[in-house]
């Protein structure tokens, strides 16, 4: 009877032992089939000469095609443009979507209505918001370019897209207009699990509202805003639809990205194997900037 | 038990014709710009006429088109009949993607009806026929005859006219210290290389292949340089602009004089009414150079069943048929008979294309032509326009990119 019982137990532990990795498998299963798979698969790829059209000569050449990425002007170009994209933009939506975030954390009437209206920059699709903004910013008919002409601003239309000074600033603009309400939405959640009792401990101790800000909801919020910056710090430097539909890369060089950069080079120019180089060789500086990131604000929380 | 047997016999025919309808599937890429997409009907008359084959057709959008060809085509899962341009051909060859149509060409009745030379002109390098033409254009200038016989301007017929025309086109016309107008709408974006191929190529001994770095193939770029640095008489947006902005922009006045095909031409007489027509391209260095816009159908190698695919892109290259195909695309057709009742363009667009396809050109048969339309040409020439690398260094990577 008691041998019986102990039986029980045990496979009832092995159960609970086997459970979660049963649980997990498909999930991981599918992961490891549309993620990893294709990651070696372009692993695989940047260490030969393929050229999609030319099918049969598919050979090795080793690190030829990340040795060929470094000594090309165009990487470098990218490389540094993406440096620009990533840090103004990610910088530029947290800043905004804080302010969003407190402000709509504040009571006043209608603000239901005033949370359901931020979210649609982010729920819109990019290629939407790509097309829209193009027009936004078109020379011959663009609301912006009409808008600075008639307060005085510019003198003359300004081909914001199609010149090399702005083209970036204005991607980065969009972008940012798109991606901010994920930080407001994030952090006004984050603010709503703040106790409200440590607000008014902090009032009676005589704190201002900047010490309040400081001490509390920083510390308050700080651990979704981390998250979140990791999130979008991924999703900004891989997204390139945006800048695709509105500049193709152009005028020249001016606003490519790496991503783009791997992109066209693969989808346009069919050439796999270069292809592959590039987008291997920015996951791997994707990888060391968030393991660096990571690693700091474990630190800091 | 008549009635019975009358039973069995209706659904064993209705079983064979059943079996009959789905015996072959052919699937079709194609790319319009017409929203009204009249391919609908042309599936519907095909399949009357061949119950045993049902057409696929599948809009594909332009930007990406071929982009989707070849990877579909390495990825397996490419269609059975393609619309396609010459410029992709020998990379299409190379790939093994085509099958040819020369002993179904050889038993088709209606190849005689096609207009002389097109077959031959659409041949394969290795001396195949894989392509079966089914619209042409040929580029040539739009211009506003309002506005130059209010500035008393004549078309211009060479580059040195081209060059003070457009100057004087360039002007502000209320007064408030704006350009309204632009002389020329120049295309910066993809698919502007006939524009420049026009101020560069024209030159005695320049082409693509060869003679582009010599001076007169520099002074071609340079010009156009010239023409957006130092002349202004491209709208500022030049760099980026692309067909819809080119289009858009002389549709509404903005500009002057831009170079398209026939395919624009009712939507201009629709916005401009008697306000826009056309002249072929002036001559530039001593020649005259136009692009041949070329549009044919192919049946891929891995089509199964190629005698149906076949059927499918020589009912659509044939009288009648073929001009509702044009009526889509707004082109021309290729079909004697669809081309002398030809009514679908105001009289002066088709003109001025018969008469620009003397110095019609098509771009070089080489598996670089793509790269050098996708990106290269692109690339470099809105490099050019913002000043980041000079006429020469431009004419200098194209020549290596067609070298190499």
């Amino acid at each position: 009877m008691r041998h019986r019982f102990s039986d029980k137990t045990e496979l009832h532990a092995l159960g609970r032992r086997v459970l979660p990795y049963a649980m997990l498998s498909p999930a991981v299963l599918v992961t490891l089939a549309i993620v990893f798979f294709p990651m070696l698969q372009t692993t695989w790829m940047s260490l030969h000469e393929y050229i999609l059209f030319r099918p049969n000569d598919f050979h090795w050449v080793g690190l030829g095609n990340f040795k060929a990425a470094l000594n090309d002007e165009v990487f470098w170009i990218s490389f540094g443009h993406t440096l620009i994209w990533m840090g103004i933009t990610i910088p530029a939506q947290l800043l905004l979507g804080l302010t969003t975030a407190l402000l709509l954390n504040q009571n006043f009437p209608w603000r239901p209505i005033a949370r359901a209206l931020i979210i649609i920059p982010w729920a819109l699709p990019s290629v939407i918001i790509a097309l829209m903004w193009v027009w936004i910013y078109d020379s011959n008919y663009g609301v912006a370019n009409e808008f600075l002409l008639r307060l005085g601003i510019v003198q003359k239309a300004v081909p914001w897209l199609a010149n090399p000074d702005t083209a970036l600033a204005s991607i980065i603009l969009t972008l940012t207009w798109q991606g901010f309400p994920f930080f407001a939405v994030m952090i006004l959640a984050g603010l709503q699990s703040i106790p409200h009792s440590h607000y008014e401990a902090a009032s009676i101790d005589g704190a201002s509202q900047l010490r309040q800000f400081w001490h509390i909801t920083l510390p308050g919020i700080s651990g979704v805003v981390v998250t979140a910056v990791l999130l979008r710090l991924i999703w900004v430097a891989n997204s390139f639809d945006v800048i695709f539909v509105m500049t193709g890369g152009g005028p020249g060089y001016s606003t490519y990205t790496l991503p783009l950069y791997a992109f066209i080079k693969a989808r346009t120019n069919l050439d796999f194997g270069y292809g592959s180089a590039i987008a291997v060789l920015f996951t791997l500086l994707l990888m060391v900037f968030v393991i660096f990131y990571l690693r700091r604000m474990r630190r800091m929380i | 038990m008549r009635l019975v047997r009358h039973i069995a016999a209706a659904s064993a025919f209705a079983m064979i014709a059943g079996a009959a309808g789905a015996e072959s599937n052919v699937r079709f890429w194609y790319h319009f710009d017409n929203a009204d997409n009249p391919i609908d009907d042309l599936v519907a008359k095909f399949e009357a006429t061949n119950p045993d084959i049902s057409i696929e057709a599948e809009n594909i959008p332009w930007n990406s088109y071929y982009d989707q060809l070849y990877t579909s085509i390495v990825g397996g899962n490419a269609p059975d009949t393609a619309m396609v341009k010459l410029f992709a051909q020998p990379r299409l060859i190379e790939l093994g993607a085509l099958a040819p149509i020369d002993d179904m060409l050889a038993e088709w009745d209606d190849a005689n009806n096609l207009q002389e030379g097109l077959l031959d002109l659409v041949k394969g390098g290795d001396g195949n026929q894989y392509y079966m033409p089914v619209q042409y254009v040929a580029l040539y200038l739009y211009y506003r005859p309002d506005m130059f016989a209010e500035l008393g301007l004549q078309v211009p017929t060479t580059c040195d006219e081209f060059h003070d025309v457009a100057k004087s086109l360039t002007r502000d016309t209320d007064g408030d210290g704006q350009i309204d107008v632009y002389g020329f709408g120049f295309r910066g974006a993809k698919g502007g290389h006939d524009h420049w191929a026009t101020f560069t190529l024209g030159a005695e001994g320049v082409s693509l292949t060869e003679g582009l770095t010599s001076d007169a193939g520099v002074a071609g770029t340079q010009f156009v340089a010239d023409l957006f640095q130092k002349d202004g008489v491209f709208p500022p947006s030049a760099p980026n602009d692309g067909f819809q902005e080119i289009i858009g922009a002389f549709k509404s006045g903005r500009t002057a004089m831009t170079i398209h095909h026939i395919g624009s031409a009712n939507g201009m007489v629709e916005a401009l009414g008697d306000n826009v027509s056309a002249a072929p391209v002036p001559a530039c260095g001593g020649g005259q150079w136009t692009a041949f816009g070329d549009e044919s159908t192919a049946v891929l190698s891995g089509a199964e069943d190629k005698e149906a695919a076949f059927k499918w892109i020589a009912f659509l290259s044939s009288e009648g048929n073929n001009t509702l195909f044009n009526q889509a695309t707004g082109q021309l057709p290729v079909v004697k008979a669809d081309a002398a009742n030809w009514t679908l363009h105001p009289k002066r667009f088709v003109d001025a294309t018969i008469n620009s396809l003397e110095a019609a050109q098509l771009l070089p048969a080489s598996p670089a032509t793509s790269d050098f339309v996708n990106t290269v040409w692109p690339t470099n020439m809105q490099r050019v326009l913002i000043g980041e690398i000079t006429a020469e260094e431009m004419n200098a990577n194209i020549e290596l990119l067609f070298t190499e």
